[in-house]
């Protein structure tokens, strides 16, 4: 019965239930797509993993350094012959003047453990600190004159042989062509680590400090030129967000559309494309050799955060137009013609409901062109920027401004050229600190975005 | 000066836009071709013709929404209350608080119910203090016929009501700024039919009021709100009468081809 009933109707062509060539080959084709898509990501994820590895392995040792315990006696003798605590008299006794105390506290501590060592030179001795111990231990005793003849315990800086044997850098094969430090110091070294004497721990100096000269790695941080990178943002974010912004709005809103402010348009993208050292020399000849030299202006010098900023300036306000750009095309423009429709004036829609809608878009934006700006080097090596900066933290924001200074991405390639392997170290951490603060960046513009983000 | 103001005021009680030889360009295209029309005070005229005809183009040129695209070019005289609106010395956005627009798709601003209604009012100036404001608002939801649907939630995004809700609260919006003439450009078509009807009623009850003027593709609309049709074809005025006579007994044939649904 089922028989005659499925016969009698018309002969089916095709079957559902199987594929036929054209769909087999489309499905086919669609699989091996998603393959090349799965494959494009993983070997994205791979190389960031890769990235991620190298610079984390290479650059957490930066963040430790090796301390050395040691009670130094602060003779009379050496420091106030005259006994009185005369504080101009003791300020008198130079960094040079403190060395025999250091040579003499390590040859006591010596003793006093029991270490068996062939050294005996105590300039020898000293090099198991680092060169800045002295200064150390001058300010101390300048700023407690009172403690003169007593026994301090101190915490010096490890030379940085010393922190480089803890960290597996040195080791007694290398130290055959090295004269800063011998095998012998490292049989002494090894002694003073199983009494206690040294130990390595966290450094904030790394974090905070200033760069130091080529042969006191030990003693180098990226405090300074962070504020150096901070005042070229401050600059950038002052001049590029008003001006971006405001030439976004005009271009976007009130600007009529003829043949000149298209081509106002294509330069804007052309400058977006421009490789940053041309602003950089760009930077250099107008506001160095030209409004420093020619005109004049003081504040106008090369190594000077002000100009870093304003180089910056020119670089970010391409990205930050873009994109605040395409962030007011984004707003429907049924938004605008409410905002006309009862009433307003053009100003007011813009401002009173173009803008705030826009806004997610703008801050975006701009966090991302500041973060482009924070990580840039090239045009800074060009205005000076880079190199080792002798002054300290700047005491007022015009100093901060004006005072020669380097970036954290500049500092990184001043160490990363040096020949000591330590501050090779030291570069890897200062990408870590960089990273940090561009990730802090962009963590802001996701949080700014899922604030300021309404639905309409 | 009191003769003049006296003799204006008679010709205004019946129209109060007129139209004379108004010619519409975007850029090289003729869209609107020598359109005379006077729209009356007081009553609902629609504007009905196919898709492209210039309904909306004519429209927008009451308030002068075309001022806002580069290519539209506007020749002719458009007057309201006898003035000239495409003087010189008229700025459109005062002419826009004065001439309301009610547009196709539902567009609150994504911010509180209260804060669509109250903005108008705000920048005009038409609010002394928050009391006054409040009563303007409640006025101009009350008109719109959403004031018992929202008054228990005036901080509610306005973005977050129903499509019809939405609409009415537009409505609200164009009608708290104390406008003399409405436009509507197919104000239900993104509308379902209660939400129609709510909208049609809405606009029976705003003829008191105000001249309203508006544009739809439904000719049982335009039948059942107005009192007043004026059908377009190809960018002209093809006829323009009573509501009951286009629909009935229309005299141009492409009209009567449109509404028994030959053409459009």
């Amino acid at each position: 019965m089922t028989d005659t009933s499925h016969i009698s109707r018309a002969p089916r062509t095709s079957s559902l239930l199987t594929e036929d060539a054209r769909t087999k080959k489309r499905n086919a084709a669609e699989a091996r797509f998603k393959i090349y898509g799965i494959v494009a990501i993983a070997i994205g994820l791979l190389f960031l993993l890769v990235l991620l590895t190298t610079i984390i392995s290479r650059g957490t040792g930066a963040f430790q350094q090796t301390f050395v315990t040691l009670n130094v006696e602060l003779q009379e003798s050496r420091l106030d012959k005259s006994g009185a605590r005369d504080i101009e008299q003791i300020k008198k006794v130079s960094t040079f003047g403190y060395n025999p105390l250091l040579a003499d506290a390590l040859s006591q501590s010596i003793v006093d453990n029991g270490f068996e060592t062939e050294i005996t030179k105590s300039k020898a001795l000293r090099q198991l600190l680092s060169t800045g111990a002295i200064g150390q231990l001058r300010a101390y005793v300048i700023a407690n004159p009172d403690q003169i003849g007593q026994t301090v315990e101190f915490n010096f800086m490890a030379s940085s042989r010393v922190d480089g044997y803890l960290k597996g850098r040195v080791t007694r094969e290398s130290l055959a062509r090295d004269k800063n430090l011998s095998p012998a110091h490292l049989d002494l070294v090894d002694q003073m680590l199983a009494a206690g004497m040294i130990e390595k721990r966290f450094n904030a100096d790394f974090i905070l400090g200033a760069d130091a000269s080529s042969n006191r790695p030990e003693q180098a941080g990226m405090g300074v030129s962070m504020i150096g990178s901070l005042f070229m943002m401050l600059v950038v974010l002052l001049l590029s967000v008003p001006i971006g912004v405001a030439t976004s709005i005009y271009l976007e809103e009130f600007a009529p559309k003829n043949k000149f402010t298209d081509l106002i348009e294509v330069n804007i993208s052309n400058l977006a494309a421009v490789p940053s050292i041309v602003f950089g020399i760009l930077g250099l000849a107008f506001f160095i050799q030209f409004s420093g030299g020619v005109l004049g202006i003081q504040s106008m010098k090369a190594s000077a955060p002000l100009v870093g900023g304003l180089v910056l300036t020119l670089m970010t306000l391409p990205t930050i137009i873009i994109s605040t750009r395409a962030a007011l095309k984004a707003v429907p423009p049924s938004i605008r013609d409410a905002a006309l429709g009862v009433g307003a004036s053009k100003m007011q829609a813009v401002f009173h409901h173009v803008l705030p809608l826009a806004m997610p878009g703008i801050l975006t934006g701009t966090i991302i062109g500041l973060a482009q700006a924070l990580g840039e080097t090239a045009p800074l090596l060009l205005i000076g920027m880079v190199g080792f900066i002798a002054s300290n933290y700047p005491d007022s924001i015009m100093s901060g401004l004006t005072d020669p200074n380097s970036a954290m991405p500049a500092q990184i390639f001043e160490w990363a050229k040096r020949s000591d392997p330590a501050f090779y170290e030291r570069a890897w951490g200062g990408i870590i600190i960089l990273l940090v603060f561009l990730m802090t960046m962009n963590i802001i513009a996701i949080i700014l975005r899922r604030r300021f983000e309404r639905r309409w | 000066m009191d003769d003049l103001g006296f003799t204006e005021t008679i010709l205004t009680q019946d129209t109060k836009i007129s139209a004379r030889g108004v010619q519409v360009y975007y850029g090289d295209n003729h869209a609107i071709k020598d359109v005379d029309v006077d729209i009356e005070d007081k009553t609902v005229t629609a504007f009905i013709g196919p898709s492209g005809c210039g309904k909306s183009t004519f429209l927008r040129c009451l308030n002068r929404m075309n001022d806002t695209i580069d290519i539209c070019r506007v020749e002719g005289d458009i007057h309201i209350d006898g003035e000239d609106i495409y003087d010189r010395a008229v700025d459109p956005v005062q002419l826009r608080a004065k001439v309301g627009m009610v547009f196709q798709k539902p567009n609150p601003f994504p911010k509180s119910i209260y804060d669509n209604v109250a903005y108008g009012p705000k920048i005009h100036g038409l609010a002394k203090n928050k009391a006054e404001l409040d009563e303007i608002v409640e006025k101009a939801l009350r008109r719109g016929a959403i004031w018992d649907e929202v008054k228990d939630r005036l901080d509610a995004p306005g973005t977050g009501l129903s499509g019809g809700q939405q609409q009415r609260l537009c409505i609200a919006r164009a009608v708290a700024t104390e406008p003399e003439v409405l436009l509507m450009d197919e104000p239900c078509s993104a509308l379902d039919p209660i939400a129609t009807a709510q909208v049609e009623e809405l606009m029976d009850e705003l003829r008191k009021n105000y001249s309203l003027v508006i544009v739809t593709h439904s000719m049982q609309q335009a039948a059942r709100v107005s009192q007043k049709t004026a059908f377009f074809h190809l960018g002209n005025l093809v006829e323009f009468g009573e509501t009951g006579q286009i629909f009935t007994n229309p005299q141009d044939p492409r009209t009567e081809s449109y509404i028994t649904g030959r053409i459009g």
